[in-house]
């Protein structure tokens, strides 16, 4: 079954005309395409960047040695396990233009003045997406730096104490050094699959409004399924799928370089 | 550490864990309202009349089925979508976990051609998303004549998880020392009985968190549902209740409290499994 994708994946079903590269001359020729392509990027870097830094800041404020910890680790590990659509459902409600709570809280504080339409302005919706990604998956970032943060052994935090280094000077010197690595990881990871994300975008805004939320899970998507076009959006596919082994060559890259350091 | 410190400590997190929650919160406190007070503005925080209508709703059907020519509203639906997904994820948790642990198995115990491979093949496979390998399954289902069909979404999950699961309980078989199965062997014990009384009862904790993931993985997800599935009848739960758009008016009261009952069940899950699930994270990388 799994095989199947891959001899299916490059020119479509057996009967249909071999057509050579056309799909990828199609696609690479397509402005929506090259519109996904650069939205995809915004998107990712902004959903893995302040993924990074909440999950970085959640994990040491989570690692403090404090008493009802394990609750409060519970509860705000708790967005990943939300479904999806549960999420998005919650996101259009919160975010509703005429009575959504989100422009009511911004509105009675005084920070806007006139209602913000979030789903329906370009910009807004793309950084209403980017917040729901950031919500649901900052957990990931935060368990596996709680993980990583809990085997940084205490003797390096003492001896740097009594060398009179202050709190700064032990983060900037100790736990990030520490942290690098596994942060890498991380953030390729998040990278990848960022990229490639396809319920979020689709639940929340359907690329819309007009194509300003595409990305090329959505772009393959729709050339499948809208417009029947099943070829290109294979060809999409491979395309992503060629990124996606860039990445994955970076990520083995990164956690080899991480490797040598240990050793070294 | 001094209490004003920890006292901040305390102010920053409550607040945090507070904005973190709020959405379902505020899906909550939504799923409560009757239909005037949810379009009131501005928004009660807290609803004032705490009613029950939506859930009810859902859960007995709104009654409104029997008008000739209307159709039946999707929120009948939502106990069959929610029984759908049920069988659904618990099915392809069924299958992934079973073939992944004799597998896992085997491929700890056993001297085969390819054996290394097989792992890291399988989590190169786990890498790409599904969006890319969705169609071609799809046009396999229609060769196979499974389209619409419960089976062919349970097979669909299996191809998610099943990766995965093999990885897990791989990573976890390999670090299970093999001298105790030997000394059964050695005591005349079959393969099978080996299998059953020793190796099961030390892979319960990766059996636990392999299959906490696939359960997640096939109850939320909504690409798949959406590809297979033709007939109301047939949707999981995830792509059923996108159908309460359909309409020209929404109603937010609905939409929360079926946003509220498909999450009870993970997090139910959650609750329990909470120890198991961090586990599972540090034992390899988590789709997402």
């Amino acid at each position: 079954m799994r095989l199947s994708f891959d001899r299916y994946n490059p020119l479509r079903p057996d009967e249909q005309p071999f057509v050579g590269f056309d799909n990828y001359v199609f696609v690479l020729q397509d402005p929506l395409f090259w519109e996904s392509f650069w939205q995809a990027l915004v998107w990712t870097g902004w959903s893995t960047v302040l993924q990074a830094l909440i999950g970085v800041g959640m994990a040491l404020l989570l690692h403090q040695p404090l008493r009802g910890m394990n609750a409060f680790r519970g509860l705000l590990l708790f967005p990943y396990i939300v479904p999806t659509v549960v999420i998005a459902l919650n996101w259009r409600w919160l975010f509703n233009a005429e009575i959504g709570i989100i422009n009511h809280l911004l509105l009675s504080a005084g920070i806007i003045d006139d209602r913000i339409a979030w789903l329906s302005t370009p910009n807004m919706a793309m950084g209403s997406a980017i917040l729901l990604n950031v919500w649901k998956y900052t957990p990931f970032v935060v368990i596996v730096v709680l993980a990583r943060l809990q085997t940084i052994p205490t003797e390096l935090y003492d001896a740097a104490k009594v060398d009179g280094a202050g709190a700064l000077r032990r983060f900037r010197d100790i736990t990030l050094p520490q942290l690098a690595e596994v942060l890498a990881v991380v953030i390729v990871f998040r990278t990848i699959w960022t990229f490639n994300k396809f319920e979020e975008i689709y639940l929340l805004t359907r690329g819309g409004p007009g194509t300003s939320t595409y990305n090329l899970a959505l772009y393959a998507f729709d050339q499948s399924i809208a417009n029947l076009r099943m070829g290109v959006g294979a060809a999409a596919g491979v395309i992503m799928l060629l990124l996606l082994l860039a990445g994955s060559v970076l990520y083995i890259r990164v956690s080899g370089f991480g490797r040598e350091d240990k050793s070294a | 550490m001094r209490p004003w410190v920890a006292a901040i400590l305390y102010a920053v997190l409550g607040a945090i864990t507070f904005v973190v929650c709020f959405p379902l919160l505020w899906a909550i406190s939504t799923s409560l309202k009757p239909k005037d007070e949810i379009f009131r503005w501005p928004p009660t925080l807290i609803p004032e009349n705490v009613t029950f209508e939506s859930y009810r709703q859902l859960l007995f059907g709104s009654g409104v089925a029997s008008a000739p020519g209307a159709g039946t509203p999707p929120s009948d639906f939502f106990l069959q979508w929610f029984a759908n997904s049920v069988i659904v994820s618990v099915g392809s948790t069924a299958i992934s976990i079973t073939v992944a642990t004799l597998a896992a198995y085997s491929l700890t115990r056993f001297r085969f051609w390819g054996q290394r491979a097989v792992p890291y093949v399988a989590i190169l496979g786990y890498m790409v998303p599904s969006v890319i390998f969705v169609f071609p399954m799809f046009l396999t289902m229609v060769a196979l004549d499974l389209t619409d069909t419960l089976l062919s979404l349970i097979l669909g999950y299996v191809c998610i998880t099943l990766p995965f699961c093999l990885w897990l309980m791989w990573a976890f078989f390999r670090g299970v020392p093999i001298e105790i199965e030997e000394a059964a062997l050695v005591d005349g014990a079959s393969r099978l009985q080996v299998f059953r009384q020793i190796v099961l009862p030390v892979a319960m904790p990766g059996i636990i968190a392999a299959s906490i993931f696939s359960l997640i993985v096939s109850w939320n997800d909504y690409l798949f549902g959406r590809v297979f599935m033709n007939s109301m009848e047939n949707l999981p739960l995830t792509v059923g209740v996108m159908h309460f758009f359909d309409g020209t008016h929404v109603d937010w009261g609905l939409m929360m409290a079926s946003s509220v009952l498909m999450t009870l069940p993970m997090a139910i899950l959650f609750g329990f499994m909470q120890r198991h699930l961090v586990a599972g994270f540090g034992a390899g990388a988590v789709k997402g």
